[in-house]
């Protein structure tokens, strides 16, 4: 399975990814455009704006409606980080006109009702419609106070907040509070256009679908049509990170459990290197044979949640652990000792193995999945490289133990973050 | 083996009853490299009290025992942790509990059958001791005091606890500290050795195996157990009425969560029964429902309703869920739309095109083979095979709809409970 990709126009790229796997064909429109300070809380706002209606569609109840006319069509949007872009993302998934009681194609509905959500909202006065303006941001407003609703989740941002404080990444996804009051219909209309002539456009479609006859149902499609060529602005590098000599924050708020959150950097990496960052991070604390879950968990049992992530983009791993209060100093120890005895080269084969064949059959399930192929084969097109699943899996086999101990003397605690009462 | 072919999805269903009562069900399906089995004990958090064969006096166990055998199970005799050889395997095992059934379960896209082999060795070979029982306590605990955290979670418990005055499942499935700490090793095999036989007990395959094959490589690898009676499980009388009409309390959040329940009961045609109830609320409560427009509009609540209904053989309800910062003022908006709804009927057109949508809905859970393999063990242990979704859904009208909506949603089975 991979990804055909045409290009539309400069700046406007088709992928359709053929696969008969599945009861539905998705469709994924993403804008992409770099992560500012400025920008965030437009972009963060637009997908809930753009949601509500278009041109020919009056209102999201009767978009909804229209969705579910079609089998109940799956909609979603959102925003992402993606390294130091952000990515405005929307999904439509319909059921393949194969499983319907009679026979119809959906597809190309779907297709063009998702790029009339984007592409062509609903103007009034050339603005955005103003009563939309007042609810959405008061939406956006709750759902940025409501970060902190869940602990874990919320120690784990706090803690990339405070490691990327005065860099894109550490900027909020959905952005920030003091922003909203300044924008208007007018002004984020204008964002608006700007946006949509200047960012990097990708259209996927995935399904048992005809390539040709897709290409030319979004190549001739109006809303694709009336957008101009561009050199798309976004950034294609994460910028450069001074990294913070180990420290500890400590936030308090009224919690039973106390969540401690990690954040590691991983400093002067070879491009390679990204392959062995996830051998390692998956024998740390990435599994169940892990590192943290067999010390922290099982033998200790300090806590029920133990575990690792690695951002490869940023070049940085997360801890995540949810403990008792009391055992803070405890389960720091024993978490810095992991990390040591990862430089020490203390871990076998056999843990090399097992973390290898785990990264890999992860990597084999891709396919299971459309939503996952579609963001994997996005992630290769906005890093600007290629890189099939087989090879992606010869690059994890390659890693030796030599390249993960070297890989360990290059990680750094740069901050510790812990929420307690 | 006995084959069921559903016309819709194109799926088939391969199923068969082993001699020793274990049922085995498969699901093959092409152009698909993950394979799934899901392996389950027909025995939850709800089952506290039972009567053994041949015995006059019911045993009673502390609550959190179903969920605590789930965590105990991976460990062997040998000294291996049959999660970890599962892991590095390159497959995905996980186990959970639930309140009528505990499941192990595991994917992968290679190495399926040498998975099989610790697979099926693990589940049917307990190995307890005082040490390793008393080593999970505080692992447990930790995840209590987790669940503890969840607003959500609160919010879900607290509606069942107001819906059910006796029936255990007003318990965390996971027990409370105090109880978990009364568990012994004794405890554990006594419930081992009589609901972990074949006969309680279901597996359920889905990914690209020849059926005949796969039940099998099933077969060979069953430990030599007899058929065994199960015991006879004691539930309390429960009332039909609540138990309590709401349930407040405050926690560190700033989005209040609330949930509206009735408590209804297994009764006739459940399948029927619960796809009227997902078309009336979907009618009623969703995305393009009048009153979602109109709580949105005002920000009333932060995303769409979720309302869901879920039965098993000894209870059943209705929860609609939402998020709100006026959760009182959502909550009687709810109840005078199901009064209308009562009153007027449901609008056809809106009615017509909910049922089309859950028909998308249905068709959409067989995309994953996880999602259908484990559809079809839950549903067979509430007596149901998954395919007579797609069967009976014509079958389900408007008229009936109404009537059931009538029937269940009525202010003394309902009850409120608020997280703020």
């Amino acid at each position: 399975m991979e990804d055909n990709k045409t290009q539309i126009r400069q700046g406007i790229t088709a992928h359709v990814i053929k696969t008969n796997s599945f009861k539905t064909d998705l469709i994924a429109v993403f804008l992409t455009t770099k992560l500012s300070r400025e920008d965030v809380t437009k972009n963060g706002i637009i997908p809930m704006i753009l949601r509500k209606g278009t041109s020919t569609i009056e209102s999201q109840e009767e978009l909804n409606k229209k969705l579910e006319e079609m089998y109940g069509a799956g909609f979603d949007c959102g925003i992402d980080k993606t390294g130091d872009n952000q990515v405005l993302k929307f999904y439509l998934e319909t059921i393949d006109g194969k499983y319907l009681p009679q026979e119809e194609d959906l597809l190309k509905e779907g297709i063009d009702t998702l790029l009339e959500v984007v592409f062509d909202p609903k103007i009034e006065n050339n603005a955005f419609k103003k009563d939309y303006i007042a609810s959405q941001k008061e939406k956006l407003k709750i759902l940025i106070e409501g970060r902190k609703d869940n602990k874990m989740a919320y120690a784990n941002l706090r803690c990339q907040e405070e490691m990327y404080k005065d860099t894109p990444y550490g900027l909020y996804k959905y952005g920030y509070i003091e922003d909203l009051e300044g924008i208007n219909e007018q002004n984020l209309y204008e964002h608006y256009k700007k946006l949509i002539s200047e960012c990097k456009i990708d259209v996927f479609v995935s399904g048992d679908v005809d390539e040709q006859k897709i290409v030319e149902n979004i190549s001739k499609n109006p809303n694709i049509q009336k957008l101009n060529e561009r050199e798309p602005i976004y950034n294609k590098k994460d910028i450069e990170f001074q990294r913070h000599e180990e420290r500890e924050i400590i936030e308090k708020t009224d919690v039973t459990q106390g969540n401690l959150a990690i954040g590691l950097v991983v400093e002067g990496l070879g491009k390679k290197e990204k392959y062995t960052g996830s051998v390692y991070n998956s024998i740390l604390g990435g599994s169940a044979t892990s590192k943290l879950f067999q010390i922290v968990r099982e033998k200790h049992s300090l806590a029920y949640t133990a575990a690792s992530n690695y951002l490869r983009h940023k070049n940085s791993i997360f801890i995540k652990c949810g403990i008792e209060i009391e055992n803070y100093q405890k389960t720091l120890d024993l978490i810095k000792e992991q990390i040591e005895d990862m430089k020490k080269g203390n871990f076998t084969e056999e843990d090399i193995k097992s973390a290898k064949t785990g990264i890999i059959s992860v990597v084999r399930a891709i396919p299971d999945e459309q939503d996952v192929t579609i963001t994997y084969f996005l992630g290769q097109e906005l890093a600007e490289v290629k890189m099939p699943y087989n090879e992606y899996e010869d690059r994890i086999e390659e890693v030796t133990k030599e390249d993960i101990q070297n890989f360990a003397q290059k990680v750094y605690i740069d901050t510790i973050f812990f929420l307690r009462n | 083996m006995k084959v069921i072919e559903n016309k819709n999805v194109k799926e088939k269903l391969y199923i068969e009853k082993l001699e020793n009562g274990l049922t085995v069900m498969i699901i093959p399906r092409k152009n698909v490299r993950k394979k799934y089995i899901i392996y389950g004990t027909h025995f939850g958090s709800i089952d506290n009290t039972f009567m053994l064969p041949e015995k006059t006096e019911a045993e009673r166990v502390p609550d959190g025992i179903a969920h605590f055998l789930e965590h105990k199970m991976f460990e062997q005799k040998s000294g291996v942790n049959s999660l970890d050889a599962l892991t590095a395997m390159g497959v995905n095992a996980n186990a959970y509990t639930c309140n009528d059934h505990t499941a192990y379960l595991y994917s992968g896209t290679d190495n399926f059958e040498e998975a099989l082999d610790e697979f099926m060795d693990y589940v049917q070979n307990p190995y307890y001791t005082d040490e390793n029982v008393e080593k999970e306590k505080g692992i447990i605990s930790q995840e209590i005091k987790m669940y503890d955290n969840q607003p959500d979670w609160q919010a879900y418990l607290n509606a069942i606890k107001c819906m059910y005055k006796n029936l255990a499942i007003n318990i965390d499935i996971a027990g409370t500290v105090e109880e978990i700490n009364k568990i012994t090793k004794e405890d554990l095999y006594l419930c081992y050795d009589n609901f972990y036989a074949p006969a309680n007990m279901a597996i359920a395959v889905c990914g690209d195996f020849e059926p005949e094959k796969m039940l099998e490589e099933i077969k060979k690898r069953m430990v030599n157990k007899e058929y065994k009676e199960i015991p006879k499980r004691i539930y309390p009388e429960e009332p039909e009425e609540v138990a309590q009409k709401e349930k407040r309390i405050k926690m560190d959040i700033t989005n209040p969560i609330f949930v509206l329940g009735y408590k209804d009961k297994p009764k006739g045609d459940m399948v029927k029964r619960h796809i009227a109830i997902q078309i009336a609320l979907g009618t009623l409560f969703g995305k393009s429902s009048k009153l979602n427009q109109e709580l949105t509009d005002k920000n009333l609540i932060l995303n769409t309703l979720d309302p869901e209904y879920d039965y098993s053989n000894n209870y059943a309800f209705a929860l609609i869920i939402g998020m709100s910062r006026n959760p009182d003022e959502v909550i009687a908006k709810i109840k005078q739309e199901l009064e209308n709804a009562k009153k007027n009927g449901l609008n056809k057109e809106d009615f017509e095109r909910n049922k089309k949508k859950l028909y998308g809905d249905y068709i959409t859970e067989f995309n994953d083979v996880e999602e259908t393999a484990k559809n079809f063990m839950v549903d067979y242990f509430k007596g149901v095979n998954t395919f007579e979704y797609l069967e009976k859904y014509e079958e389900v009208t408007k008229e009936y709809t109404e009537e059931i909506l009538r029937e269940l949603f009525v202010e003394e089975k309902s009850v409120t409970s608020i997280v703020e």
